[in-house]
């Protein structure tokens, strides 16, 4: 019998910026306990030693400032508490010893372990209610954003673990650049918010611009008139900035950015599709974060597949090199389709890298060359051609569902 | 199910905090794609005086609209080159045309004269 997936044409994703897991989506455990997240016996050690436990207490804005730092050698020493033995093994017990480098002010280094209440964050916590969350998605480095988000465009970083711009003439080519060369050709897009907040994915920008760029305006109006390309990649606003309209209000929810913002932008990003009855239909959003900047969550990266690039003990700052065999630290996402039963909890691995998989595997079927990171990540949205498992299927109601919510944006 | 989000206070909005690693580093790279573009495109902004989100956000403005015109201008020109192939084409195959006629008739034919 067809299921949503035969009816899958578009799909979206967005990605915001340094949320863990635990600090969004923490809360909801006591609401569905098949969600990983905050559980009475969670707690990391302050550098008094004294062991301090996750609190329902993050606020929007203010609280985790300075921006805590998620640069390699600090996620190294929040994943592995300090550990720098050759055996070591991820413990997650080094966040508040982290945040605690930044200012040496104790009571502050301990914030470093609040997570929103249910009822602060609308707008995330009911569509990982509603839709599919995942429990087990993770950064795809334990390190800043460029690489992560490189991860999403290209299925690797190229063996980078810093911030470092610009990925040209590579080995593998981006996501958009596989889509359009394809034969027959397929349609993808950035949207940025605003030319004054541009994009995070420069080398794409310099070289297939205006055809893979477009503005969130545009976003909207391909919305209404339901023509949204095959894929689209969404960045939110990066920077608190004047336009001739006025005042724009920084929606990536980085800290210190307003966290409310970014519930707005995330609902008005949903609402769009959702206002366009056959988008709605045959739409597939997925909301995740970049990266956990810096902030606590209790699940241990898994070790993964090695990519074929090595960064130098040099580039990682931590005095070893990086295979990049191992994850980054789990961030909050969920998969949103009138087609997902209510309640949906993924338990299966996946990472950034999924993201390029995923749609390669959708809209293109078999593809070489990519990176060994992506050719081994899981997908998140079968393959339409019946060479899926109908079990791993999220997209699995036979009837669309018509009791799905709204926010009034 | 209609959920109401509240929204942010306007004291939320403050393009004087100082700008974050990211948006440093989005100046880097826009700086990196601002160096590729011909020197006409390119601003006379002093990325490293930059300090605030106002500031770095201008600048990203900035570089942005020139590689959107720099993008524009090649597509334009790129335009204009490939109707002015189409205009030689055009005007060549006439040409060959009354040159054949020509050789038709005998004058001036090298080969014919040989002959």
């Amino acid at each position: 019998m067809p299921t949503g997936l035969d009816q899958l044409k578009h799909i979206v994703v967005l990605m915001m910026e340094n949320r863990s897991f635990d600090h969004m989506l923490g809360s909801l455990t006591a609401v569905n306990p098949a969600i990983d997240g905050i559980t009475n016996d969670l707690s990391n050690p302050d550098t008094t030693g004294t062991q301090i436990k996750p609190q329902a207490l993050a606020e929007f804005q203010s609280q985790l400032d300075p921006d805590p730092d998620h640069h390699f050698p600090a996620v190294d020493l929040q994943i592995f508490g300090g550990d720098t033995s050759a055996g070591r093994q991820p413990n997650m017990q080094g966040f508040v010893k982290s945040y605690f480098n930044q200012q040496h002010d104790v009571k502050h280094s301990q914030k470093i372990m609040y997570y929103f209440a249910k009822e602060k964050l609308p707008v995330l916590t009911t569509l990982a209610l509603e839709f599919a969350v995942f429990n087990r998605w993770f950064a795809s480095i334990p390190g800043p954003t460029i690489c992560n988000r490189a991860f999403a465009h290209y299925g690797t970083s190229f063996g980078r673990v810093d911030l470092n711009p610009l990925y040209i003439n590579e080995p593998f080519k981006s996501i958009y650049n596989r889509l359009i060369s394809a034969v027959p050709k397929r349609t993808a897009k950035v949207y940025y918010y605003d030319t004054t907040s541009s994009t995070m994915e420069v080398a794409n920008l310099l070289q297939n611009q205006p055809e893979l760029f477009g503005t969130f305006d545009q976003f909207v109006k391909d919305c209404k008139k339901g023509d949204l390309p095959d894929y689209s990649f969404i960045e939110p606003n990066y920077s608190d900035h004047e336009t001739d309209a006025g005042e724009e209000i920084a929606s990536d929810q980085h800290p210190d950015h307003n966290v409310q913002a970014g519930e707005l932008f995330i609902a008005t990003v949903y609402q769009r599709i959702k206002d366009n009855p056959e988008l709605w239909g045959n739409t597939a959003l997925l909301v995740t974060y970049d990266e956990h900047g810096g902030i606590y969550d209790h699940v241990n990266p898994p070790a993964c597949v090695a990519d074929q690039f090595t960064a130098s003990a040099n580039a990682t700052g931590t005095g070893a090199e990086f295979k990049f065999d191992r994850l980054g630290v789990r961030v909050p996402t969920i998969l949103i389709s009138p087609w997902i039963p209510q309640g949906t909890v993924v338990d299966r691995v996946f990472d950034h890298a999924s993201i390029p998989a995923t749609v390669t595997k959708f809209f293109l079927g078999d593809y070489s060359p990519r990176s060994p990171r992506e050719t081994n990540a899981d997908v998140f949205i079968e393959p339409q051609n019946g060479a899926g498992d109908p079990k791993r299927n999220l997209l699995s109601l036979t009837n669309m569902r018509n009791d799905c919510p709204d926010f009034n944006v | 199910m209609l959920i109401k989000i509240p929204r942010p206070p306007k004291s939320a909005h403050d393009p004087t905090r100082p700008a974050t690693s990211l948006l440093k580093a989005q100046v880097d790279h826009m700086h990196e794609a601002e160096r590729q573009l011909p020197l006409k495109y390119r601003t006379d902004i002093y990325v490293k005086a930059l300090r605030t989100e106002a500031d770095a956000a201008e600048y990203i403005r900035e570089v942005t609209e020139a590689v959107h015109k720099a993008h524009e201008n090649a597509e334009r020109m790129r335009r204009v080159r490939e109707r002015k192939l189409e205009i030689v084409a055009a005007a060549e195959r006439p040409r060959r045309k009354s040159a054949a006629k020509t050789k038709g008739k005998g004058k001036g034919n090298a080969k014919l004269k040989r002959k």
